[in-house]
C-alpha cells in the first residue's frame, strides 16, 4: 500500500536559488503612467517609433480587463505598486566582462551560469538578464563571424533598428492580450537573435533571467528571427530569490521562421514557487508565440515548468507557410499550492501544415495543473494534420488535474487527433521496483522520469539532464 | 426576442403557477444567459434570438407518432395531450405524481440551479403550463417499453417538461421523441431519477422540419448500483441545443452514453454534457459523434468532473467527428477535471472526413461513390442507432437518416 502519510511530508528541500544579491540598484519610483513609460524609453535612449509603440500599448492596456477565464485564484495585482525598471548600477558602458560588477558575476556563477571567460559553458552562448537589464552576452565575436546577431534587445534597438521596427510586435501585437499589452508598454530588456540566410547557428544560444528585487516586476521581450534555410536552438532559464510577496513576470517571446528555417525554443522555468503555505512566489504570465511565415518552416517549443506560484502560458504556433510544422512538448509539475494553466495554440492556416502536441502534467500537494490548448484548422488548411496527447499524473489525493482541449475545424480535408489520459503511480509498478531493491523515492522518481521521457527526449542535452534532476528534487518526499 | 421582452415586463401570463412565479423571479433580474461564457459562446446569436422569437402557446395541436404502433405492448404518451391513467398490476405500476409531489420535486431542483448553467431549465419551467408537465413514478420489472412524445406547434414556442422517478430495482426501456414542426421552437426538459439498483435504457430522438428550433435539457440523478444507458440522436434543426447533466449521487453506478448529431444546410446543433461523480467506483463510457455538411456547425462540449471523493472512477469520453464540406465547422472540447488520484480517466477526439482508402477499396469493387459513402456513413451511424432502445422493426432510424436529403 502506498503510504499516504508521505504525502504530508511535502518537499522539504529548500529552493536553492532563493538568495538575494546585495547590490546597489537603480530603481525608478513605483507606479505606471505615461511619464514612467517615457522615462524608461529615455533611459534606454530609444527612437521615437518605439516610444510610440509603448504609449500606444499603454493606452490599449488601460482599456483592457485582466483576464479571469483561467479561474486562477490569486489576489488582485496592484499594478501601481510595482517598480517597472530596476537595474544594477554600473558604469555607463561596458566593453568587456572585466568591468561587470564582480558581485553580479558571482550571482550567475552561483546559479550555475558562468559568464567569465575561463568558465564559459562550452558551446553555449549566454545572455544574462538581471532584473530589468541584460548584463552580459558571451561568445559574441564567434557568433558574429557567422553573421549571427545575439545581443540584448536594447542593443538591438540601437544597432539593428530596421529589424526591430520591422518585426517587433509582428507576431504578438501590442494589443494581443492584457499582459502582452503591459509588456509592450514597459518592457525593459530581453534577447534579440537574428540568424542570416543559410546559417545553421554554430552553438546553442541561451538567455538566463534572474529577478533580484522583490518589488519590481520583470518584463522582458525576446525576438528571434530565422531567415531562409537557417536554424537555431535557443534555451531559456529563470530563477528568482525567495520573497514573501508576489512578483510579477510578464514576458513576451516572438519567433519568426522564414522559408525552410527552423527554431527550437526550450525553457526550463524554475522561478520561486512560494512556500508550502503558498506565500510568495512569482506570477508568471507569459505570451509566447511563433510564426511559421515561410514554406517548410518549423518552430518547436519544449518546456519544463516547475516553478512559479502561478503559471499562465500558452506557447503557440501560427502555421502560415505551406508544409510548415509546429511542435509543443511540455512537462508541467506543480506541488504545494502552485497553479499552472498551460498549453498551446496551433493555428493551421496554410495547406499541409502539421503540428504535434505532447503535454505531461504532474500535480502533487494541493496544486492545480491544467492543460488548455487550441487546435484550429482554418478554411485553407488543406491536408493539415494535428496530433495531440495530454497525459496527467496525480500524486496524492489533494491535487487536481484538468484538461481543456479546444478543437475547431473548418477544413474537411484535415485530420485532428486528440488523446488524453490520467493516471497515478501504480502500486504494482512501485512494488516491483522496490522488490528489486530500488528505494521508494528513487522508484517514484524513475517512474516520473519515464512518464516525461517523450518530452525530455526533445530537450537539448544540457537541459534534459537538468530537468530530470529538477523534477526529482521538486518531488522529493511528496509522493504517497 | 419576444419571450424575453415579456419576461422582463411581466406580461407572460395572467396567473402564473407557483413554479412559474419562482422561475420568473430568477429570470427577471437577468433574463439571458451570459453569451460570452463557455457554455454559450459558440451559440449562433441570431439563431438563438430566433428561438425566442415566437409567442407562447400552452395548447398543442393534435400530433401523431412518427411511426405506427405495431405492438399492443407499448405504453405511449403525448405530453400535453393525454394524461396517463394510473396503471397498477402485478409486475409493475406507473402512477402520476400529484401536484404537491411535483412542486416539491421541482423546488428541490430549482434551489440548486445556476442562472447561467441551468438557464435552459429555468426558461423551460417558466414557460411550461401545468398541463405540459408530466410527472411519473415507475415501479417494478417487466414494464412494457414506454414511449413519450413532445412536440411544438407551428409559429409558437412550446415548453414541455417530463419528470420520471424510477424506483428501486426497476427495469425500464424509455424512448423519448421530440419533434419540431415548421417555424417552431420547443423547450424541453427531462428530469430522471434512478433509484438504487434500477436499470434504464433511454433513447432520445429529436428532429424537426424547416426552421424548427429546440432547446433540450436532460437532468439525471443516479443512485448507487444503478445503470443508465442513453442513446441520443438530433438532426434537422435550424438551431438545437442539447444539454445533458448526469450526477452519480453517491458513486458505484454505471453510465453509458452514445450520442449523435447531424447538421446540414446552415443548421447549428450543439451537445453539452456534464458528468459528475459524487462517490467512488463510478463508471462512464461516452461517445459522441457529429457530422457536419454544407455550411452547418456542429458543437460538442463534454466535461467530466471527478472530485476527491470519487476514487476508483473509470471514465472515458470519445468525440468523433466527420466534416463533409469545406464550409462546415466542427468545434469539440472534451474536458476532464480531476482531483481524485486513484482514477482512470481518458478522452479522445478526432475530426476527419470519410476514409479515402476505404472509399477507393469499395469503388474498386464496383460500388459507386454515392453507394460507398452511404455504406461508410451507415457504419458511422449504426453504432449510435443500435444503442437507442427501439428495434429496427418498429422504427428504422438508420434508413430514415440515410434517406434524408
Amino acid at each position: 500500500m502506498v503510504n499516504e502519510n508521505l504525502v504530508k511530508d511535502v518537499v522539504k528541500e529548500p529552493y536553492k536559488y532563493g538568495f538575494v544579491t546585495d547590490i546597489e540598484t537603480e530603481k525608478i519610483s513605483k507606479g505606471l503612467n505615461e511619464d514612467i513609460i517615457r522615462l524608461i524609453s529615455t533611459k534606454k535612449e530609444e527612437p521615437e517609433y518605439l516610444l510610440n509603440f509603448r504609449l500606444n500599448a499603454f493606452k490599449k492596456w488601460q482599456q483592457m480587463k485582466e483576464p479571469n477565464w483561467a479561474e486562477l485564484g490569486y489576489e488582485e495585482i496592484n499594478y501601481q505598486d510595482i517598480i517597472y525598471y530596476s537595474a544594477p548600477k554600473q558604469k555607463e558602458k561596458i566593453s568587456s566582462l572585466d568591468e561587470v560588477d564582480p558581485k553580479l558575476l558571482e550571482t550567475f556563477d552561483k546559479l550555475g551560469i558562468p559568464l567569465t571567460e575561463q568558465k564559459k559553458l562550452t558551446n553555449v552562448a549566454v545572455d544574462a538578464v538581471f532584473d530589468s537589464v541584460s548584463i552580459a552576452t558571451t561568445f559574441r565575436e564567434e557568433l558574429a563571424e557567422h553573421g549571427v546577431i545575439f545581443c540584448s534587445i536594447s542593443e538591438a534597438v540601437k544597432n539593428h533598428s530596421d529589424l526591430i521596427e520591422k518585426y517587433l510586435g509582428s507576431v504578438v501585437p501590442a494589443t494581443d492580450n492584457y499582459f502582452a499589452a503591459l509588456n509592450s508598454a514597459v518592457f525593459s530588456d530581453g534577447s534579440f537573435v537574428y540568424i542570416p540566410k543559410g546559417v545553421a547557428c554554430p552553438m546553442d544560444l541561451s538567455s538566463y533571467f534572474r529577478i533580484n528585487s522583490g518589488d519590481s516586476g520583470q518584463f522582458e521581450r525576446t525576438l528571434i528571427i530565422a531567415e531562409e534555410s537557417s536554424s537555431v536552438s535557443y534555451l531559456e532559464g529563470c530563477t528568482a530569490p525567495m520573497f514573501d510577496t508576489n512578483t510579477l513576470h510578464a514576458a513576451v517571446v516572438e519567433l519568426i521562421a522564414l522559408d525552410d528555417a527552423s527554431i527550437k525554443y526550450s525553457t526550463v522555468q524554475n522561478w520561486y514557487a512560494g512556500n508550502e503555505e503558498g506565500v510568495g512566489g512569482i506570477f508568471n504570465f507569459v505570451t509566447k508565440r511563433g510564426k511559421c511565415l515561410g514554406n517548410r518552416s518549423k518552430i518547436s517549443w519544449s518546456q519544463v515548468e516547475t516553478g512559479s506560484a502561478i503559471t499562465w502560458k500558452y506557447p503557440s504556433c501560427l502555421l502560415l507557410g505551406e508544409e510548415s510544422i509546429g511542435e509543443f512538448y511540455s512537462v508541467a509539475l506543480t506541488n504545494n499550492l502552485q497553479q499552472a494553466d498551460t498549453g498551446t495554440k496551433m493555428i493551421h492556416i496554410g495547406p499541409k501544415t502539421k503540428s504535434t502536441i505532447v503535454s505531461k502534467g504532474i500535480s502533487a500537494g494541493h496544486s492545480k495543473n491544467s492543460y488548455r490548448g487550441l487546435v484550429k484548422m482554418g478554411t485553407k488548411a488543406i491536408g493539415a494534420k494535428n496530433y495531440s496527447q495530454c497525459d496527467s499524473m496525480l500524486i496524492g489525493d489533494q491535487a487536481s488535474a484538468n484538461t481543456f482541449p479546444y478543437i475547431t475545424s473548418q477544413q474537411q480535408n484535415s485530420e485532428i487527433e486528440h488523446e488524453a489520459s490520467t493516471c497515478r503511480i501504480s502500486e504494482d509498478q512501485l512494488f516491483y521496483l522496490q522488490s528489486r531493491g530500488i528505494e521508494f523515492e528513487e522508484a517514484v522518481s524513475m517512474m516520473v522520469s519515464g512518464f516525461c521521457r517523450d518530452v525530455f527526449n526533445q530537450l537539448p542535452m544540457e537541459f534534459a539532464a537538468e530537468a530530470d534532476k529538477l523534477l526529482a528534487l521538486k518531488l522529493e518526499g511528496s509522493v504517497g | 426576442m419576444e419571450i424575453i421582452e415579456r419576461i422582463k415586463t411581466n406580461k407572460l401570463f395572467s396567473n402564473p403557477t407557483e413554479i412559474q412565479k419562482l422561475c420568473l423571479k430568477k429570470l427577471q433580474s437577468n433574463p439571458l444567459p451570459n453569451l460570452k461564457s463557455e457554455l454559450w459562446r459558440l451559440s449562433n446569436k441570431s439563431k438563438f434570438s430566433n428561438f425566442l422569437d415566437f409567442s407562447l402557446n400552452g395548447n398543442s395541436t393534435n400530433f401523431e407518432f412518427p411511426y405506427q404502433n405495431n405492438s399492443k405492448n407499448i405504453i405511449r404518451l403525448i405530453i400535453g395531450e393525454n394524461s396517463p391513467t394510473n396503471i397498477n398490476n402485478e409486475d409493475y405500476s406507473i402512477n402520476e405524481l400529484n401536484n404537491e409531489e411535483l412542486i416539491a420535486y421541482i423546488k428541490k431542483n430549482l434551489s440548486s440551479f445556476d442562472q447561467n448553467e441551468n438557464w435552459s431549465e429555468l426558461l423551460n419551467l417558466c414557460l411550461s403550463f401545468e398541463q405540459n408537465i408530466l410527472g411519473l413514478r415507475i415501479q417494478g420489472t417487466k414494464i412494457p417499453p414506454l414511449e413519450i412524445l413532445s412536440h411544438a406547434s407551428n409559429d409558437y414556442i412550446n415548453a414541455k417538461t417530463l419528470i420520471l422517478i424510477v424506483e428501486k430495482n426497476c427495469n425500464l426501456d424509455l424512448l423519448q421523441i421530440n419533434l419540431g414542426t415548421e417555424n417552431s421552437s420547443l423547450s424541453h426538459s427531462t428530469y430522471l431519477c434512478l433509484e438504487e439498483n434500477s436499470f434504464v435504457n433511454h433513447g432520445m430522438v429529436a428532429y424537426g422540419e424547416k426552421k424548427s428550433n429546440l432547446l433540450n435539457s436532460l437532468n439525471v440523478i443516479q443512485q448507487q448500483n444503478s445503470e443508465y444507458n442513453l442513446g441520443t440522436l438530433h438532426f434537422k434543426f435550424n438551431y438545437a441545443r442539447f444539454e445533458i447533466r448526469i450526477k452519480q449521487s453517491s458513486g458505484n453506478a454505471r453510465t453509458n452514453i452514445k450520442g449523435m448529431q447531424i447538421t446540414k444546410n446552415d443548421e447549428q446543433i450543439a451537445t453539452y454534457t456534464k458528468i459528475e461523480f459524487n462517490g467512488p467506483n463510478g463508471f462512464l463510457d461516452q461517445i459522441n459523434k457529429s457530422l457536419a455538411d454544407d455550411k452547418s456547425h456542429a458543437i460538442f462540449e463534454g466535461s467530466i468532473i471527478v472530485p476527491k471523493i470519487a476514487q476508483k472512477t473509470d471514465a472515458s469520453q470519445l468525440s468523433r467527428n466527420l466534416l463533409l464540406s469545406n464550409h462546415a465547422q466542427i468545434d469539440t472540447k472534451p474536458q476532464l477535471e480531476i482531483i481524485a488520484d486513484d482514477v482512470k480517466c481518458k478522452h479522445g477526439a478526432t475530426i476527419s472526413q470519410l476514409n479515402e482508402e476505404e472509399l477507393f477499396y469499395m469503388r474498386s469493387r464496383g460500388l459507386t461513390l454515392a453507394e460507398a459513402s452511404k455504406l461508410q456513413l451507415g457504419s458511422f451511424f449504426k453504432e449510435i442507432i443500435s444503442f437507442i432502445p427501439v428495434p429496427k422493426g418498429r422504427w428504422d432510424l438508420l434508413n430514415k437518416l440515410l434517406k434524408q436529403d
